[in-house]
């Protein structure tokens, strides 16, 4: 089944800004996760609560967009104030869903509601 | 028989019939409530009335103004108002700050430039942020988001167009007109409406305004003229009669006085006549000055009308449905628990006759109206003794009645008026003049002197006001007053201290510590 949207899985600041500077003028929308072992279990139980209902929505999203699944690393360095993603990119909490470029975000239990996932992906 | 009527009308278009054959049957709305406006009084009513758990809607649509300015979901008071107005003003009182800074030992370089490519964005930013929570906050409260433009067809039922011209009908068992206001244009000025921007405008504006020229004298235009020569421009103001119209006259003229010295250029009882653009894109404004009937022009880069506010009744279609509006200010008349003419239809904010034009009593009035409604309460809105602030460089914060309002309903025997120059502390080292900064309290004369009026200018004067506001809801005296400890050092504090009246003819000067 042909996807809308691109997918892309990043690790870490660095390779997410990179990512989002080679997709200039797209519709960017990115969900950033505490990253995961290698049984694949993050450090993050709401991450792993939000993550499902998220994907559940992905079809919802604006065709020609990008989804970027951020994993931002390990429990020590996000809990550290002075990061990156909370220094540049402004992010108080993991996970949250954005827009890139707007001020449209959802945090933490703001995932879990499918609604307003929807809501993010299908309105302007 | 009745149902026949309104059967055909609505005969065609096919929908419409539909929609009148269902509710026939069912008897049954499409919501509990369908809001019409998406401001401060829509927002909150559909909140409040979303947590009774009725199915409510809300409508919001902004036109674009003659300019082109669109914005999102909140109103006014969020896109076009209270908050990025005081942001702007922040931005001005900031560069004072620094200017002060100086002789407080900060070595800062001079002079100081401000960029308003730094600052609008930023603030535009923060407007979209708060589009975006109202936005999550409505669908996090079940309450129905459409950004389409209504209509009333009748007592229950709102048409509803979207931005592409399609139309749709919607059904309430109770419908609210909080659709607010836009800034007017004075359309009898030739050039007024193609070169001429409002407050719809200026704080998304692209580029810096330049050299402003703001006509009008209320609020809207003396807080712009404020925040625009703080930030470094060249603002004049022009006003046909008197400053701040309904607010104290004394009070306003030391604002306007202030601004004066501040460097803000004022036309007292000037008009203009036309508005032309040039070749090199600016705009020549001729005026006429009232009293001596003189010509005069002068070049500008921005004109910002801000002549007053007209009601968003023109496109409810108000008059067919029989909600009864007053003539004169072309808003819909409503009564203490904001009902207008027609059951079922309230009105409430802006929109509404009689009431003040401020986010705090909209949201209150509309809270209180869902709770009347739905939660079997009676409390109605108190609309007495609301307290304002108006932020211009120097701040006026107030609270119940003018001094001429309390002469015309006691007599100025009935009242004795307290007042004091003071001087900020701030501003010593600052070496800044206070020559305004002014406290003014009218009371009672009789007995323990209940206040009635309370009226401050300087720094912070919203912050000052807001408990004064609690003090005077309560029926505080001036006995009561002078039983008060003040907080030292601050300005707030003479308020406290106040002792000398306006009859007794001494000067109020605040003498030191």
């Amino acid at each position: 089944m042909a996807r809308q949207y691109e997918e892309v899985t990043v690790r870490g600041y660095d390779e997410f800004m990179k990512a989002v500077s080679q997709r200039k003028g797209k519709d960017v929308f990115a969900y950033f996760s505490g990253s995961k072992n290698e049984q694949g279990a993050s450090w993050c139980p709401d991450c792993v609560k939000a993550e499902p209902i998220v994907r559940g929505e992905l079809s919802y999203l604006p065709p020609g967009s990008v989804f970027i699944y951020c994993q931002v690393g390990e429990r020590p360095y996000w809990k550290d104030p002075n990061n990156e993603f909370k220094k540049t990119l402004k992010l108080s909490g993991v996970p949250t869903l954005l827009r890139y470029g707007t001020p449209q975000k959802l945090v933490e239990e703001e995932c879990f509601k499918k609604d307003l996932v929807r809501m993010m992906f299908t309105e302007d | 028989m009745a149902a026949l009527c309104k059967w055909r009308h609505r005969l065609k278009p096919a929908g419409f019939f539909q929609n009148a054959v269902r509710r026939q049957l069912s008897d049954k709305y499409d919501y509990d409530l369908l809001v019409i406006g998406g401001g401060s009084g829509g927002l909150a009513c559909s909140k409040e009335a979303a947590q009774f758990g009725k199915k409510v809607a809300v409508l919001d649509y902004v036109e674009s103004s003659p300019k082109g300015t669109k914005w999102g979901l909140g109103g006014t008071c969020v896109n076009v108002g209270c908050i990025p107005k005081k942001l702007m003003h922040q931005a001005a009182l900031l560069g004072g700050a620094v200017k002060d800074a100086h002789k407080y030992g900060w070595r800062i370089p001079s002079p100081i430039t401000h960029d308003w490519l730094t600052m609008a964005p930023a603030v535009q930013d923060y407007i979209r942020s708060l589009n975006w929570g109202h936005r999550v906050q409505l669908q996090d409260k079940k309450v129905k988001y459409l950004n389409l433009k209504g209509s009333l067809m009748d007592g229950h039922t709102v048409k509803a167009v979207s931005k592409t011209g399609k139309e749709s009908v919607l059904t309430a068992g109770n419908i609210v007109i909080a659709t607010g206001g836009r800034p007017k244009y004075p359309t009898h000025i030739p050039g007024s409406l193609e070169y001429g921007i409002s407050s719809d405008d200026i704080f998304w504006l692209k580029e810096s305004p330049g050299k402003t020229l703001v006509v009008g004298a209320s609020y809207v235009a003396l807080e712009c003229a404020g925040f625009l020569t703080g930030i470094g421009l060249d603002a004049s103001v022009m006003v046909r009669s008197i400053p701040l119209r309904g607010f104290d006259q004394q009070i306003a003229c030391l604002v306007t006085d202030y601004m004066g010295s501040y460097g803000t250029k004022f036309h007292w009882k000037c008009s203009p006549s036309k508005v032309e653009k040039l070749e090199t894109g600016r705009l020549l404004v001729s005026w006429t000055d009232l009293d001596s009937g003189k010509e005069d022009q002068d070049t500008f880069d921005t004109v910002l009308w801000a002549v007053g506010r007209a009601p968003e009744t023109r496109a409810l279609n108000l008059e067919k449905v029989g909600v009864k509006m007053n003539r004169e200010t072309g808003k819909v008349c409503v009564s203490a628990d904001e009902a207008t003419s027609v059951p079922h239809i309230y009105a409430i904010g802006d929109i509404a006759d009689g009431r003040p034009e401020l986010t705090p009593t909209a949201i209150q009035a509309g809270k209180l109206l869902a709770r009347r409604l739905f939660g079997k309460s009676s409390e109605l809105m108190d609309y007495d003794c609301v307290p304002t602030t108006v932020f211009t460089p120097l701040e006026y914060g107030s609270v119940g009645l003018s001094e001429e309002e309390a002469v015309r309903r006691h007599g100025e025997d009935g009242i004795e008026v307290f007042h004091a120059f003071y001087k900020p502390l701030e501003f010593t080292v600052a070496e800044r003049d206070a020559s305004q900064c002014y406290i003014k309290m009218v009371c009672l004369r009789e007995g323990a002197r209940r206040i009635l009026g309370f009226h401050f200018t300087g720094p912070n004067a919203g912050e000052v006001t807001q408990g004064f506001a609690l003090a005077i809801k309560c029926g505080a005296t001036y006995t009561q007053l002078m039983a008060t400890v003040g907080i030292h050092p601050t300005s707030a504090e003479e308020i406290i201290k106040l002792h000398i009246t306006k009859r007794s003819g001494l000067d109020p000067t605040v003498t030191g510590c």
